[in-house]
């Protein structure tokens, strides 16, 4: 060994080899040759000096790295607003990042050579890793002056990237968003580099989760808005697959050598998931929409029904629909047969998505309570079942099975099902028995709004009733067509009392031909047919006076004689009030062809006897009050055959200029009122009978508190043919008793006056 | 023993006549409340002048009674309250009567238990609410003096006005 080291020799010697020793610092790197390097590591050796030398550049490199490099790195991270600028930023601090990385590279593989030589190893620095080292170093520094606002610039980067990927056309061509030609070319240099560099990842990778996130979160947006005829959960998924997951490898490609497919796999897994959650979301906020566009809507519920068991939104679903029927449909702007469609449109719809219906009976709870509270739900869901509507109830009702009499016996078909079964969602309150499986038969559900057939059926007689009176035509066919379907239903006990109306109409067809050949039945002047029901079985009528005139009351006579003639001990009791009188009124310049009510007529008729009449008399003659008479006068009025001359005296007019005082427009007198008691009076007849009930607890329970009433009435009196009386109603009705003097009312109790009936 | 008692409950009652109220059949006692709610909505609907009752809470076993004192009585204008207990074996076994307000009346005691044929071996199924009450009801117009559960209005009721006092005394306003 040489001992006469000339130490100033040789420490340029080693400088040469390591320009990076030099000071200051020259760049780039001036490059010695491989002679004067392995001349230089001979005399580290001999000098053993390698680790000082070693640590000595390394140091050196990242004082450079602090004080040069990774600022010029970062100084391209300012903020801008343009995209275009944003990307060619990040490439080019990409780009400079690398070139002092290759350069670095040379000398690190020097540093190699020199541990090689010497044999020397180190736990920080092993054999070939000097390039890991360095690129350790980098990374460390580069984060550890990472400043704020770096992520806008990076984003930029992959956020044009992406759409220039997503939009194909593109993909080869000169791209829309910056100025160079091949930016494609660029991003993948780039991202290359980045890998190369250990980058990708640590810098990029939380950037580019989210922008993926916010990616597919505006493409589902954008690709099913307001549009739920078709499906669109595979065609998402093949989106991501095919744009997203390609692209996706595209990046990383570079950054990972071996897991590469097992991380994309799970990052995969990861987007998949939140994919079906955006999308379950946004079809949840539409749900509402959704559902009023059943059927045409189907697709999107299918999708719904297939991410749902994915996602965990489920109470999002209850609590959104729930308090989107609220604000959309419970309000007293909507009407019934509208919320009636809807809510039948909920029920089909919620059977897609939740066969075994508790969904359903969430959701819907709100709506049932609703409709209850609504005077004519049973009069609209009987009218839509038996006539063509929106609500396609009548189809229901033709296709469906005959419900289940007895809810609580378990039907065979549930266990004859039974590799089919599936078990109750998890978030259903475990307290409603599952056993008892809601029919989601729609009818019945329509029905169960009431709780009640009784009033059901009954309004259904009641409107059956109605239209039987008003057509006056003995064509029952489609009539008992529907009630077939609804025995099928409601079972035969239940109907028998339309059956009896129906047959009722068939009878009075067949005795009015019997009559009619009856040697001592005389018609005299007009035809006369009757409508024979019985009062047994019709809904009560409502109760009107008529008085009609002589000569048809004379002819009823005749009718009623020869019907007791015919039917033995029978007899009939006329309703004068109802009924249709077909008229031919001719006059000098015209003939009027009229069907009017039996009121109209008998008033034309007394005007026949007598061309003047006055108000008063008519009335009193008729049994009508007045003002109800001028009404009926005013159908006439209008038609010019009748006119008022003074105050209250009426003259029929005749002649040529009758037709000139026809008014522009006929008072259409036809209310299409129902000739039947009103839900309203019967509805009073049946609180009359809590009434009853209430009158005999406050008289021996003394005072009661409104929940308490109501809580007996329920234990004790709902029962039978009447129905229910929910809290509010009961108490508006005790509060107008409470007016009427019939009770008492102090600190919440309720009591009998004082000096009481007894 | 009246002669429309069901023979099986009959049979019965011989043996459990001690402990009425430990029977509990369920299918018995389902009957009975059916036949109890009939005979409330009866009541309720008869519209009944001077009688009345209504279950006094939950239990559909356990009536308040209110009768009004019969005209032309001493106890003409008071309204007495009564406790209805029925058994399960119900309608074949009569119910506890009792009166609630104090009454002074030959066949009714201090505590308020009653004296009447009907209500202990005059019994039959074909009394219900309405015809006990109304039994009540005439009771207190005509006593049966022979056999008083209160001896002094027995005393007293040949004597209308010291017994009016006592009925006074006793009835305490509501």
């Amino acid at each position: 060994m040489n001992e006469n080291i000339n130490y100033k020799d040789s420490w340029l010697i080693i400088k040469e080899a390591f320009p990076i020793l030099n000071e200051p610092l020259q760049w780039p790197l001036p490059i010695s040759s491989e002679e004067r390097f392995s001349n230089a590591l001979n005399i580290i050796n001999q000098l053993k000096l390698t680790k000082t030398i070693k640590s000595l550049i390394i140091s050196r490199i990242e004082k450079h790295i602090r004080e040069v490099i990774v600022p010029e790195f970062w100084s391209y991270f300012k903020k801008t607003d343009n995209k275009v600028v944003g990307f060619g930023k990040f490439y080019k601090a990409v780009e400079v990042l690398y070139n002092y990385f290759t350069q670095y590279l040379w000398l690190m593989s020097r540093l190699n050579a020199l541990c090689d030589s010497n044999e020397y190893s180190d736990v920080t620095c092993c054999k070939n890793d000097s390039a890991e080292t360095l690129k350790l170093i980098i990374r460390a520094t580069l984060l550890s002056q990472l400043p704020v606002e770096h992520t806008k610039v990076i984003e930029d980067f992959y956020d044009a990237a992406l759409n220039v990927e997503d939009t194909d056309g593109y993909l080869n061509e000169r791209c829309v968003l910056c100025t160079k030609d091949n930016c494609i070319d660029c991003f993948y240099d780039t991202n290359r580099k980045l890998g190369e560099l250990g980058l990708l990842e640590p810098m990029v990778g939380q950037v580019l989760t989210s922008l993926i996130y916010t990616h597919i979160e505006n493409h589902v947006h954008k690709t099913c808005k307001d549009n739920f005829d078709n499906s669109y959960i595979n065609i998402l998924e093949n989106w991501l697959n095919f744009n997203v997951i390609k692209w996706l490898h595209k990046v990383y490609c570079f950054g990972y050598k071996m897991d590469l497919q097992e991380s994309i796999t799970k990052f995969k897994q990861k987007l998949t998931n939140f994919l079906y959650e955006t999308y379950t979301k946004i079809r949840i906020n539409q749900l509402f929409n959704i559902i009023i566009e059943y059927p045409e809507s189907l697709p999107a519920l299918e999708d719904l029904n297939k991410c749902l068991p994915n996602t965990d939104l489920r109470p999002l679903l209850t609590k959104k629909l729930q308090k989107a029927m609220e604000t959309r449909l419970l309000h007293p702007g909507v009407s019934t047969p509208d919320i009636l469609t809807a809510y039948v449109a909920s029920i089909r719809s919620m059977r897609v998505l939740d066969p075994s219906g508790l969904l359903l009976e969430t959701v819907t709870q709100p709506v049932h309570q609703y409709l209850r509270s609504r005077e004519d739900t049973v009069r609209c869901v009987v009218s839509s079942l038996t006539e063509e509507g929106p609500n396609d109830l009548a189809e229901e009702l033709v296709k469906g099975d005959a419900v289940h009499v007895d809810e609580n016996t378990p039907s065979d078909e549930e266990s004859e099902n039974w590799e089919s079964w599936v078990p109750d969602p998890v978030d259903v309150d475990p307290r409603k028995l599952s056993n008892i499986r809601r029919t989601s038969d729609i009818i019945s559900m329509l029905v169960n709004v009431y709780g009640s057939k009784e009033l059901f059926v009954n309004e259904y007689r009641t409107l059956l009733a109605d239209r039987l009176l008003s057509q006056f035509s003995c064509d029952t066919e489609k009539e008992i067509r529907y009630l077939e379907l609804l025995k099928l239903r409601f079972g035969d006990s239940q109907l028998h009392y339309c059956e009896v109306m129906l047959k009722d109409i068939a009878d009075s067809k067949r005795i009015n031909q019997h009559i009619k050949q009856d040697r001592d039945y005389i018609e005299n002047n007009f035809p006369m047919s009757a409508m024979i029901v019985s009062a047994q079985f019709w809904p009560p009528f409502k109760d009107e006076k008529l008085e009609l005139h002589s000569k048809v009351l004379a002819q009823m006579e005749a009718y009623t004689t020869a019907f007791e003639t015919l039917k033995g001990s029978r007899t009939l009791c006329w309703k004068n009030h109802l009924g249709v009188v077909d008229l031919e009124i001719e006059l000098p310049d015209r003939i009027l062809n009229l069907s009017v009510s039996p009121i109209h007529a008998t008033i034309l008729m007394y005007f026949q006897d007598k061309n003047h009449w006055e108000l008063d008399d008519l009335s009193r003659i008729l049994h009508v009050p007045a003002t109800i008479v001028r009404k009926k006068i005013g159908f006439w009025q209008s038609h010019g055959l009748l006119e008022e001359s003074k105050p209250n005296l009426f003259y029929l007019v005749e002649g040529e200029n009758s037709r000139a005082n026809v008014s522009a427009e006929v008072v259409e007198d036809y209310e299409s009122e129902s000739a039947m008691a009103s839900t309203q009076d019967q509805r009073e007849e049946e609180l009359q009978t809590f009434w009853s009930y209430i009158i005999g607890m406050l008289m021996n329970l003394d005072s009661l508190p409104l929940e308490r009433i109501h809580q007996m009435l329920k234990m004790f009196a709902f029962q039978g043919p009447t129905i229910e009386c929910s809290l509010p109603e009961l108490r508006q009705f005790l509060d107008r008793k409470v007016r009427e003097h019939q009770l008492v009312y102090s600190g919440g109790y309720y009591k009998l006056p004082k000096p009481d009936m007894l | 023993m009246a002669q429309n008692v069901d023979p099986h409950y009959a049979q019965r009652s011989d043996n459990a006549k001690h402990n009425e109220e430990g029977r509990n059949n369920p299918n018995d006692s389902h009957a009975v409340t059916k036949r109890l709610q009939k005979e409330l909505m009866t009541l309720m609907m008869s519209q009944e002048k001077g009688v009345s009752a209504f279950p006094e809470g939950e239990n559909l076993f356990r009536w308040i009674g209110t009768i009004s004192g019969p005209n032309d009585t001493v106890y003409e204008t008071q309204r007495y309250k009564l406790c209805l207990q029925f058994p399960n074996s119900y309608p074949y076994t009569a119910p506890f009567v009792k009166f609630i307000t104090p009454c002074f009346h030959p066949n009714i005691d201090n505590n308020g238990n009653i004296c009447l044929d009907i209500l202990k071996d005059k019994w039959s199924a074909l009394y219900d609410v309405r015809t006990i009450l109304l039994s009540i009801q005439s009771l207190l117009g005509e006593p049966n003096i022979d056999s008083p559960l209160n001896a002094l209005a027995a005393e007293l009721w040949s004597k209308p006005e010291e017994y009016r006092k006592h009925v006074l005394d006793t009835y305490k306003q509501v």
